[in-house]
């Protein structure tokens, strides 16, 4: 539970002749871990794809362009048998290939049409309003022809210069189309720059423009229908040929897996060895696949784990099902190394308890908890469930907290008689029962807690359990150091640690008259800073006051708390005593709408700042003292089938 | 004239404590926040390259965070 889970290193050693058929063991029993193999000048050289290589990624390739053309996306679909699709993978593709193509093509054809037919209609549009077929406006010896805009009417202008000419004028696009004689060019162009002229390019058409425009409007509309038909043809081939394509891109992908996993493997002129980990546990079982599947021609052989290899053996957690979603956590941070304590069982325990202290409201516990539930039970996706499942555990958690103090969307529960008169409970009848008073403060504990009264109380007693999980830290270091580098290490680097807070505490003991030990306190002090300087080097004296500030860290898991309490019953105070008191309907709804928003908000804050603050009390305060991680993950060489079976 | 000795005792202590938990709070949160934005935009940048140091990343982030925590249990004190 506190370990990784146990590997083995194990070579297999063969002819080529049975390379594919132990590969395919391996990869059917998805176990193996492959290690790759790296040239590295002892004459061993990578293997070369299997001879389907080729043919296979390019059958995966074509099937991929069409499942994307086709927006084929991943459902869950009734399992195929593997054979089926297998026999009719090649037919099926090439009847695929067809079919897409011709509607691919063709789908092209009349998108790029379009294109065209719309700027087309775009170089008519400004002459829509001037009935003069486009024809006329080309191909003439002795006239010229301008088109273009202007800012305003240009008649009176033109007929100083020349009465033969003909114009037709848009007032409201101020379009102008004007036919002179080639010798007024001159003139006219001057005229026209005046007024700001634009020239417009004349398309080269025949026809009146606004049939012309007409015209176009229907085959676009004609090209339209056409789309749509071809948009439905190819959702009903993707709704036909899904299952088929989910399932064999499945299968090609195995194949292509398997036909390419020779170049990971070392191989000789006749001899393949492949190299890597795999659980304790499963060797037999291992070994019994591939003498099956080789009739026994490959050896496999378990090799000794060396110190240099401790670094690089892949890491599979071994924890109970019910810790396993706090993985999840450790995988934000980093892998456990082979030999260091697996903390997830750890923060199974401290990570919903902080989040718990922080939160420790009903009504919140209640609504995320909901929430939680709701999110599991329609996202499928397996990123999502562990998440999830820590947000539940973090919220029975905080009902837990929230019962103990008394606390429900910011109300109090129980009514508490303070110097200042009463404050009234949400529940009427349920006094505050006064149990003992505190060390601190002049403060009294009461059930239940009444966090926002205590505050002495509760930074020194947040401070007390930031201590204890801080020493925790370094139980765990010292233990982690004792199995690698043996007890004298672990003693000077975590052990030293230990050994300063108990001089620390005789010291403050001593001077506080309670016990006759300032003396020895000192002593203890002494020794353990010695321990810890020749355990840590000057480090380690740079790190003392970390003891103090990092005890100081967890009052968080009070200060966070109140700031949620304090947001929450103010938006209580602002909904029920500023805004309802105002009577009437208005009022009504207005404090029920600043009710629901001002609790909606919290309720987001109440994941993110409890769920970062807690979280960082794992990374920073407690990994700090003991966790190196890095481990790399444990990946099988395998696939988990989802749309097929054998 | 007002002697400065008595005009201090006019002021409220009730109201200078708030403002010591104001200030106490404000300037450790501009604190967090200053030394919180290099790392942030530092660690976003090192997520963009490699999603895996997402975990790193809060960590370095959130270690700022400490000096706003003292500043409000420093205010709680106070007040």
């Amino acid at each position: 539970m506190l370990k990784p889970k146990q590997m083995s290193r194990a070579v297999i050693v063969g002819h080529k002749d049975i390379m594919e058929a132990t590969v395919e063991a391996i990869h059917g029993s998805n176990l193996f871990h492959l290690e790759d193999y790296n040239e590295d000048g002892s004459g061993l050289k990578l293997g070369r794809p299997f001879k389907n290589a080729g043919e296979v990624s390019k059958k995966l390739i074509q099937l991929r362009s069409i499942s994307s053309f086709l927006g084929v996306k991943k459902e869950s679909i009734p399992k195929q048998k593997e054979t089926t699709v297998i026999n009719e993978l090649d037919s099926m593709l090439d009847q695929l290939d067809i079919e897409v193509s011709n509607k691919t093509e063709k789908k092209s054809e009349l998108d790029s049409r379009l294109k065209e037919l719309e700027a087309l209609k775009k170089d008519i549009s400004p002459f829509s309003a001037i009935p003069i077929d486009m024809e006329l406006y080309h191909n003439y010896e002795s006239i010229k022809v301008f088109a273009g805009t202007v800012k305003e009417n240009i008649g009176s202008a033109v007929s100083q210069v020349t009465s033969t000419y003909e114009m037709e004028y848009d007032q409201s696009t101020g379009t102008v189309v004007l036919f002179v004689k080639k010798e007024d060019e001159a003139k006219i162009s001057e005229i026209l720059s005046n007024f700001e002229f634009r020239e417009i390019r004349i398309p080269e058409i025949s026809g009146t423009p606004s049939t012309l425009i007409a015209d176009i409007t229907r085959e676009e509309e004609g090209i339209q229908k056409q789309i749509t038909s071809l948009e439905t043809d190819i959702s009903s081939i993707k709704d036909k040929y899904s299952e088929f394509i989910l399932a064999s891109e499945e299968l090609l992908t195995i194949e292509a897996e398997k036909a390419e996993a020779p170049v990971k493997i070392a191989t000789s002129e006749h001899t393949f060895i492949i190299d890597g980990w795999i659980p304790d546990d499963q060797f037999a079982t291992l070994e019994r696949t591939i003498e099956s599947a080789t009739n026994g021609r490959a050896f496999v052989s378990k090799q000794k784990i060396t110190n240099a290899d401790t670094d690089i053996i892949p890491i599979e957690y071994d924890n109970p099902k019910i810790t396993q979603p706090f993985q999840e956590i450790m995988d934000l941070y980093a892998r456990p190394k082979y030999k260091e304590i697996d903390p997830t069982s750890l923060i199974f325990i401290s990570f919903p308890l902080f989040y718990g202290m922080i939160l420790g409201d009903i009504g919140y516990a209640l609504i995320l908890l909901a929430l939680a539930l709701g999110i599991k039970k329609m996202v499928k996706s397996d990123a999502v469930k562990p998440l999830m499942n820590v947000l539940i555990y973090c919220q029975i958690s905080t009902l837990i907290f929230g019962v103990l103090y008394g606390e429900f969307l910011g109300f109090p529960l129980a009514s508490l008689h303070t110097d200042h008169g009463i404050i009234p409970g949400l529940i009427a009848g349920f006094e505050t029962i006064t149990l003992f008073n505190s060390p601190v403060g002049g403060e009294v504990i009461t059930y239940p807690i009444h966090r926002t009264h205590i505050v002495m109380t509760m930074i020194i007693a947040t401070a007390l359990i930031g201590s204890i999980h801080v020493n925790c830290g370094y139980v765990v270091g010292f233990i982690n150091e004792r199995r690698n580098h043996g007890f004298a290490a672990a003693m000077f680097e975590k052990g030293s640690w230990l050994v300063v807070e108990l001089g620390i505490i005789l010291g403050v003991l001593g001077y506080a008259n309670i016990a006759p030990t300032e003396i020895i306190g000192i002593i203890v002090f002494l020794i353990g800073f010695v321990m810890l300087i020749k355990g840590e080097g000057a480090q380690g004296i740079v790190e003392l006051p970390s003891l103090l500030s990092n005890a100081l860290s967890y009052t968080r898991l009070i200060a966070v708390g109140l700031s949620s309490i304090y947001i929450a019953s103010t938006v209580n105070l602002i909904a029920f005593e500023m805004i309802l008191p105002q009577g009437g309907i208005v009022a009504v709804i207005g404090a029920i709408i600043v009710f629901i928003f001002g609790h909606a908000l919290n309720t987001v804050l109440s994941i993110i700042a409890p769920g970062l603050h807690a979280l960082r009390l794992q990374y920073v305060e407690f990994f700090g003292k003991f966790y190196e991680g890095g481990g790399r993950k444990y990946n099988p060489f395998g696939y988990i089938r989802k749309y097929t079976e054998e | 004239m007002v002697d400065a000795a008595a005009a201090v005792v006019y002021m409220d202590p009730a109201g200078l404590k708030a403002i010591g938990a104001g200030l106490a709070v404000g300037l450790t949160g501009l604190a967090s926040g200053i030394a919180e934005r290099d790392i942030g935009s530092a660690a976003i940048g090192a997520m963009a390259e490699n999603e895996s140091l997402f975990g790193k990343g809060l960590i370095l982030t959130v270690i700022p965070e400490t000096i706003v925590i003292f500043g409000l249990v420093v205010a709680l004190l106070i007040s």
